[in-house]
């Protein structure tokens, strides 16, 4: 299911909401205790996330279960009483095995085996039959979730959870099931037993949630449709394919971005406090800012579950420039099994270790603040080319578009009827406003005001209107 | 515990009452008209991935809130930002172009939002022409060009010193349709000439300026291009009824505007005038009709309906052929299917090919990308009994 559409929006939110903040009363005319409330409040949204999961694919349900199952039996393993530290080292081991090894099976086998077979065949050999392996949504999501989970309770980082509801409820949880924030366990295991539901909570949870479904069908979503004309075609002058990359930059800023809005917003609905994962990014001056700024959640995590335990920056010059490259290259496989990923992390990789080469300083760091800004975002321009295209081929035509190196045969010139209409010009300028402004969705949400409700009434009916207008466009991070 | 504020709950009332409305009122609506309520069926059906996208969409589909609230939005990006949606590009003077067609040139055969369509055309083509030859049937193929292919210079005015643009994708399908010996005519070209040619405005263009398809004027170049094909090739001769033509001016809608399915867009607009020459029996003053014994066979799509069973009638390429030929002809259209669905119709209706010496196969430029089912590799149907074969060498060039 996703956010931005009909059914989740008018059926699937309000009877979780209506049935949720319904559970106190049916709880006391019960007569039962409030720790009963929390558990069957934990209950309900696990059933509830798990039928938004399995509407794309119920079977997908089972291998979430299976991740959840297994970590909370390694969980338990390591935080039984008077666990052996080898115990507690298997369990982890194996919780971190199975989970990656299911990950790496279901994401990146047949792009494994597609590739032996290329270097098969370039020693005269035939290669295999690929299997065709469809790729459960949210897979890298979720697993991140449960592999937070078992080395925070191996590190002692968080108690180990009270009972499985409530661990494959932290799994499953549907507001940042499929795209994120990388929610790490020990942020939330406080509140998988108890939060707090406010009037006020709740407002700036809807407040977020408006914006974050404004952001992706008013801005993304027609947007995106200018990034495809441009990444779609056959050749391009270079202003189109700097105006289409560009167009691609603000697309997957505000699908993302108003992605994790709206989990935050719907998170706070429901009582929960998730992280922010967006700091105005493309307002970064360095590469290093910007990965302050951009995916908080997946840049912390591996910084904290993958750099640090390489050694960080405590093994020498030379080696945290190879962490920071390893971990780039490994965020980028992350993202897809496709060279396209592996290309953009190594690039931001390298680029990462000069900055840090240079002491977390960008080169170009002594130019006035909007020339550092301007430069941050051409770079980041370059590494959009690798994330969008589908192929490193399709990349290097469309950088050579870039650049000026793809010749034109007469078809470019029609390319600007999809890029520069009016409409266009409109979104874009809107666009850059948004992105070049001092504004934070997340921190203007906190406090909800008058003025603000009055801003959101028309946000959200244009939303909704333009949802309803919109063929089915699922979020770009969905596919990760 | 703090007293909360007005705002807080008149926001948090007021989104769950704006979230709950839409199932409420589509439930009072199928409540009122005694229909069964579609939200329930989630649980009349096994829930599989394929009953549960089915579902979510005609929830959405049927809704009356989407409905309303879908060509309102449309309406408003339309005359706010110019867009307009899926299928439909404004260009300039109020031309407004398909969409896919535009894709199909400016893409050149790189993978589009659209899934590819599959075969090879060439394979197609050449597999049918082989087996109509089997039969002593003669094929000619005609691609007709896309509206943007002719016009490119109402599409943007980037293109204002363009008269023409083909595609290397086309281009690449006639060049290799010409060394398997595939005759095809070269609308391209008869069509940036009779750009060149025209002097007088009058005249109007070759192509509607609200429709994907071709005018009046498109129409005659199309007819005349194909016969004196023919004629020179000397696959068939000129028969001997003198049909006339009357003008038969329509007011017309254009498709690309219909497909907006706004209907305040479509109110707002002006009808475009079209001229039309309809083709009569000299004899009768009857607009012209088909004759299912003619030794020529017609197939495409809605190029060819367009003004034959469309509004005037008999004014389409199929009477202006038999009009330049002087001999009725048998048809066969596909509306958005001369890739493969016209071809399994053929084969559907065997008597078509009775007495067949010629068949022009009409199609769209776009239909080499996008062609409805792409371009499966159809036989002709079986011969009807009492029909002897002719040798491939019968008609003999």
């Amino acid at each position: 299911m996703v956010f931005s559409s009909y059914i989740f929006l008018f059926y699937f939110l309000p009877l979780v909401l209506l049935i949720y903040y319904a559970l106190p009363w049916l709880i006391r005319s019960l007569g039962k205790s409030e720790d009963i409330l929390s558990r069957s409040r934990n209950g309900f949204l696990l059933v509830m996330s798990y039928v938004f999961y399995g509407w794309w694919n119920p079977w997908f349900i089972l291998l979430m279960l299976l991740v959840t199952t297994v970590n909370y039996l390694c969980g338990k393993m390591m935080a039984a009483p008077g666990a052996s530290p080898r115990r507690r080292f298997v369990g982890v081991t194996l919780a971190v095995a199975i989970s990656l090894g299911t990950l790496g099976f279901f994401k990146y086998f047949m792009f494994f085996q597609t590739n032996l077979n290329q270097m098969l065949s370039w020693v005269g050999v035939e290669g295999l039959p690929v299997l065709q392996i469809i790729l459960p949504m949210g897979i890298s999501f979720y697993t991140f979730h449960a592999l937070s989970y078992s080395i925070d309770v191996f590190r002692r980082q968080a108690p180990p959870v009270r009972s499985f509801a409530d661990f494959a409820c932290y799994i499953s949880l549907y507001p940042q099931l499929v795209a994120g924030p990388i929610i790490r366990y020990n942020t939330v295991a406080d509140q998988l037993v108890q939060r707090t539901h406010t009037w006020d909570k709740f407002a700036s949870g809807v407040s977020l949630f408006i914006l974050g479904l404004s952001k992706k069908v008013l801005l993304a979503n027609p947007i995106g449709g200018i990034a495809d004309a441009a990444f779609n075609a056959h050749s391009l002058q270079a202003s189109d394919a700097w105006f289409g990359v560009t167009a691609y930059a603000f697309q997957i800023y505000f699908d993302f971005s108003g992605y994790s809005d709206m989990a935050v917003g719907l998170g706070r609905m429901i009582g929960f406090e998730f992280m922010k994962n967006f700091d105005s990014p493309y307002l970064a001056d360095g590469i290093t800012d910007f990965w302050r700024r951009w995916h908080i959640s997946l840049s912390t995590f591996l910084r904290d579950y993958l750099y640090i335990p390489l050694g960080g920056n405590r093994k020498g010059p030379r080696r945290t420039y190879l962490n920071l490259t390893i971990v780039m290259l490994l965020g980028g496989l992350w993202h897809g099994a496709n060279w396209t990923f592996i290309a953009w992390g190594a690039y931001h990789g390298l680029l990462l270790a000069f900055e840090r080469y240079l002491g977390k300083e960008s080169i170009y760091h002594r130019l006035p603040r909007p020339g550092r800004i301007g430069i941050t975002f051409v770079l980041i321009l370059f590494s959009w080319v690798l994330f969008r295209s589908p192929t490193l081929g399709d990349a290097g035509h469309y950088l050579g578009g870039m650049l000026g190196l793809v010749g034109g045969d007469g078809h470019p010139v029609l390319v600007a009827a999809q890029l520069y209409g009016r409409g266009q010009w409109i979104l874009m300028a809107l666009g850059a406003g948004i992105l070049l402004s001092p504004f934070r969705a997340h921190d203007w949400s906190r406090t909800v005001t008058w003025p603000k409700a009055l801003a959101l009434v028309p946000a959200l009916v244009l939303a909704v209107m333009a949802m309803c207008s919109q063929a089915f466009n699922p979020f770009l991070y969905f596919q990760f | 515990m703090r007293r909360p504020r007005i705002v807080d709950v008149v926001v948090t009332v007021g989104f769950v009452l704006a979230l709950c409305s839409a199932g409420a009122i589509q439930t009072f609506i199928e409540l009122c008209r005694g229909q069964r309520l579609q939200a329930l069926d989630i649980f009349r059906q096994k829930p599989s991935a394929a009953n549960v996208r089915a579902y979510e969409k005609n929830l959405e589909d049927f809704s009356w809130v989407s409905q309303k609230l879908r060509h309102r939005m449309q309406y408003l990006q339309y005359v706010m930002l110019n867009d307009a949606g899926e299928k439909a590009l404004p260009g300039l003077d109020g031309w407004m172009f398909y969409k896919p067609g535009v894709e199909y040139l400016v893409a050149g055969g790189r993978a589009i939002t659209k899934a590819k369509v599959g075969p090879d055309p060439l394979a197609a083509i050449a597999e049918f022409q082989d087996e109509l030859a089997l039969r002593g049937i003669r094929l000619l193929v005609v691609p007709v060009p896309n509206k943007e292919s002719v016009y490119p210079e109402k599409l943007t005015s980037r293109a204002a010193n363009l008269h023409g643009i083909r595609s290397g994708q086309t281009s690449d399908l006639l060049d290799r349709l010409s060394l398997a010996g595939v005759e095809t005519v070269d609308l391209f070209a008869e069509f940036a000439q009779a750009k060149q040619r025209q002097t007088n405005p009058a005249d109007g263009p070759l192509y509607l300026v609200q429709d994907s398809h071709w005018s009046p004027s498109g129409v005659a170049v199309a007819a005349r291009a194909v016969v004196s094909r023919l004629l020179n090739r000397g696959w068939i001769g000129l028969g001997s009824v003198s049909y006339d033509t009357k003008l038969a001016p329509v007011q017309r809608i254009g498709d690309v505007l219909r497909m907006l399915q706004v209907p305040e867009i479509e109110q707002t607009a002006s009808p475009e005038s079209i001229s039309c020459l309809q083709v009569i029996h000299p004899d009768s003053g009857m607009p012209y009709r088909d004759d299912p014994e003619s030794e020529i066979l017609v197939i495409g799509d809605s190029f060819l309906r367009i003004y034959e069973t469309d509004e005037p009638e008999s004014a389409g390429l199929i009477a202006h052929l038999a009009k330049e030929l002087k001999r009725p002809l048998t048809s066969l259209v596909s509306d958005g299917g001369a890739s493969t669905l016209v071809r399994q119709e053929l084969y559907r209706r065997p008597a078509l090919l009775k007495n067949k010496r010629v068949v022009i196969w009409e199609f769209v430029e776009r239909d080499i990308e996008f062609g409805a089912e792409g371009w499966q590799i159809i036989p002709l149907p079986p011969v009807p009994s009492g029909t002897v074969e002719k040798s491939s060498g019968e008609n003999g060039p």
